[in-house]
């Protein structure tokens, strides 16, 4: 670009040198065009060096004029067009670079501002946007230091294997919130450098990074050779920039992490809300058929009595089906009364006493054999030293409730074993464990299992009935109690439910 | 990025470096050896030119030490190198009076110079290191540009026209240059003034100050013609070649393209005659 105003230049001058029309030629004029074209195309430094090499080039007309006239109008004409083209290059060249640093500064800006909008990591943002002020100071190194500790910051854009030490200049701008200036980092006695030092002085500014928390970082910058007013106040404008900009994108990044995770808490309250729907809906369903079933028995067996005048063994054998449905409309009667005294927070009400545990236990292991002759049930007593006081009514629900699960999820029959004994790792509570061999407990499903309408799906349990109750009306009574209920499951082995109690000197 | 690595202390003073010492002495010798040699010359004792070929010697030695001194901060043991490239200049300044041949002794002079400046890696900051072809050429071509500007300003507007001396007394005075009067400037005024001044202030003020000095040295130097257009030549074209060879030592980080702009210029000055 500087090639063409140079020939313009040579031009100029010999054709000057050919008409010889003297120091006053009209044609002298012309070197203003190659120095003015050389100002706005490189600035000052084109517009000087090609204004002087105009002068220079004209000195050989003007002086010899000066020398025979002496100094006349004319002379001083000559003279004067000596230093004209290097005073208008020098000018406009300055106007020229004031305008282009002006731009380059908001081109940078603008540069900083996409490189932090875009996708991706805060890291390849940072990276980025220090390239970009590298390359608009046209600095040597530049590096960012983020964060409030020099020791906890993050640093962007190191030559690989610096170390930032804890008492650097970066440092101390950081915690003093001052800006460290040197004219040469390698003979700055402030700066204790092991380097040997260059032929052209390391020019260096640490600047802190300011945003309306404070300081948030430090832009450090080096150059080699000579570091222009123009350049320095560069840096300290985009520092400024800087330090909003990069405070912006954290706040930002900070603003969409919340977004995602306050969308991720509502699409999972959402979803727990429809699951929740969903089993209520089933838990109606269920409720209607738990219901129905015992009544339409009721209903069929009372309408055959009264109807029909049946033998004295069918009439008493339809009682005792009256009976048994009875009871089993009762049961589910009495789990709906307690879910509902759960689910309005209302205490259950327990009358606890001293319970004869062995008469419990064998009472309930003989219904449930003779309900359910393809299971085998075996009861360990620990005789004497398990004492147990509680709500035998309680108690025994959840007994039942145990036993009941332990049916329904060993489909294809198998042993159920029940145990009492002191609770080995829990001192002062007995320990009442119910264990089969049925089809077990995915480890995804033993956190829920003891929900309310929680029912863990099997292939084999399909057509098992139930409220999906049971479980956590065992644990909500063992919890009035001051107790707990625990459970360890393998699939496809069987599960063990501890019923742990307080022993019999525990006030409730 | 010592900004980063290197440890910090923001109130810690610059050491005392440059003990006026190490001046004194220096500065001392040179004066009583050129006032010697001037004497001499002024007494008519010894054979003619002898006591001026003493006092040119002792008094560019003078600035070779001077800029020993500047960029070594009188560190220990700078006599002896001092010693030698005084003796190295004064020897080839004597020489020189020899014969048409004798001022080829001044090519010496750099050898010795660079001989006593290895092993000091701390006179790269100065700027003693090599330098990239284009930047020893741009060099070259900007001295030889003023020098050749020189010769045609001077002839059309004084009627000075090119020696005819003969090649021996050009390439004498070329020696001179190479060896003594362009050696000397580059050394003290671009490499320790300038390069020191430049590390504490910018760039314009320490290349004003730097060609001030050096163009003060000119005017000073009794060998210069006393002709009102010759000074006023010699501070124009000096000074250009002076900032030039700042410029171009703060771009290239070396010395040797501003002495070649310096020995290009001189190489056409050479050939002027009145």
């Amino acid at each position: 670009m500087i090639a063409l105003p140079v020939a313009f230049l040579l031009a100029v001058a010999v054709a000057m040198a050919a008409a010889d029309p003297g120091p006053a030629s009209v044609l002298r004029h012309l070197y203003l065009v190659p120095t003015l074209w050389a100002a706005l195309a490189r600035g000052a430094v084109g517009g000087g060096s090609i204004g002087a090499l105009a002068g220079l080039l004209h000195a050989p007309v003007a002086l010899p004029a000066v020398e025979r006239h002496g100094l006349t109008s004319a002379t001083l004409d000559g003279l004067l067009s000596l230093g004209l083209p290097v005073v208008a290059g020098l000018l406009v060249g300055c106007l020229v670079d004031g305008s282009r640093a002006r731009a380059a500064r908001l081109a940078a800006v603008l540069a900083i501002q996409r490189r932090l909008d875009g996708t991706g990591a805060l890291d390849d943002k940072l990276l980025g946007v220090a390239a970009e002020l590298r390359a608009a100071l046209g600095a040597r190194r530049l590096a960012l230091l983020l964060g409030a500790d020099v020791r906890t910051a993050q640093v962007v854009s190191v030559p690989v294997g610096t170390l930032v030490d804890v008492d650097s200049a970066a440092a101390f701008a950081l915690a003093s919130g001052q800006r460290v200036s040197s004219l040469d980092l390698r003979e700055d006695p402030r700066v204790r450098a092991d380097e040997p030092p260059e032929p052209t002085p390391v020019r260096a500014l640490a600047l802190p990074l300011v945003s309306g928390v404070g300081v948030v970082g430090v832009m450090a910058v080096e150059w080699s050779g000579e570091l222009s007013h123009s350049t320095r106040a560069a840096a300290d404008e985009l520092a400024l920039h800087v330090g909003l900009a990069v405070e912006n994108a954290r706040l930002t990044l900070r603003q969409l992490r919340f977004a995602e995770e306050l969308a991720e808490k509502v699409a999972a309250a959402t979803a727990r809300l429809r699951e929740l729907d969903q089993a209520k809906s089933e838990f109606l369903s269920v409720v209607s058929h738990e219901l129905r079933t015992p009544l339409t028995a009721l209903q069929g067996f009372s309408e055959l009595l009264l109807r029909s005048a049946l033998p004295a063994d069918k009439a008493h054998r339809c009682l005792v089906y009256l009976h048994t449905e009875a009871c089993a409309l009762g049961r589910v009667v009495a789990e709906l009364l307690d879910l509902s005294r759960i689910e309005i927070g209302r205490p259950l009400e327990l009358r606890p006493e001293q319970v004869d545990l062995d008469d419990l236990m064998e009472r309930n292991v003989e219904l449930f054999a003779a309900e359910h002759r393809e299971h085998r049930f075996r009861w360990t007593s620990a005789g004497a030293a398990v004492a147990l006081r509680a709500d035998p009514d309680a108690l025994d629900r959840m007994v039942k409730n145990l036993l009941s699960n332990a049916v329904k999820y060993s489909p294809r029959g198998g042993q159920v074993s029940l145990s009492a004994c002191p609770a080995e790792d829990l001192p002062g509570m007995v320990e009442l464990a119910v264990e089969d061999d049925g089809v077990g407990i995915p480890p995804d499903q033993l956190a829920r299992i003891f929900d309310k309408y929680a029912r863990v799906p099997h292939p084999e349990t399909t057509a098992t009935r139930g409220l999906g109750l049971g479980l956590s009306l065992v644990k909500a009574l063992a919890e009035a109690h001051g107790g707990r209920v625990e459970v360890d499951s393998l699939p496809g082995k069987g599960s063990r439910f501890r019923l742990l109690l307080p022993a019999v000197d525990r006030d409730f | 990025m010592l900004l980063l690595s290197a440890p910090f202390e923001p109130s810690a003073a610059a050491p005392a470096r440059r003990p006026a010492g190490a001046f004194a002495p220096v500065v001392g010798t040179v004066a009583v050896v050129a006032a010697g040699g001037l004497g001499l010359e002024w007494l008519g004792a010894g054979p003619a030119g002898l006591g001026h070929a003493l006092a040119s010697g002792v008094v560019h030695g003078g600035w070779l030490a001077l800029g020993w001194l500047l960029a070594l901060g009188g560190a220990p043991g700078w006599r002896a190198p001092v010693l030698r490239l005084g003796s190295a200049m004064i020897t080839a300044a004597l020489v020189a009076r020899l014969g048409p041949l004798g001022p080829l002794a001044f090519l010496l002079v750099p050898v010795v110079l660079l001989v006593e400046a290895r092993g000091r890696p701390r006179l790269r900051t100065i700027g003693l290191a090599g330098a990239r072809p284009l930047h020893a050429l741009t060099g070259l071509v900007l001295g030889a540009f003023l020098g050749a500007h020189l010769l045609v300003t001077a002839s059309r507007t004084f009627g000075y026209r090119l020696q005819g001396g003969g090649l021996s007394a050009y390439l004498g005075a070329l020696a001179y240059d190479v060896g003594a009067n362009a050696l000397t400037a580059e050394w003290l005024f671009r490499g320790a003034v300038f390069s020191l001044l430049w590390r504490r202030v910018t760039f314009w003020p320490a290349a004003l100050l730097a060609t001030g000095l050096s163009l003060l040295r000119y005017l000073l130097d009794p060998a210069l013609p006393h002709a009102a257009e010759a000074r006023v030549g010699a501070v124009f074209y000096l000074g250009l070649v002076g900032l030039i060879a700042c410029a171009l030592r703060a771009w290239s980080g070396s010395l040797v393209p501003g002495y070649l702009a310096a020995l290009g210029f001189f190489a056409a000055y050479r050939l002027l005659a009145p």
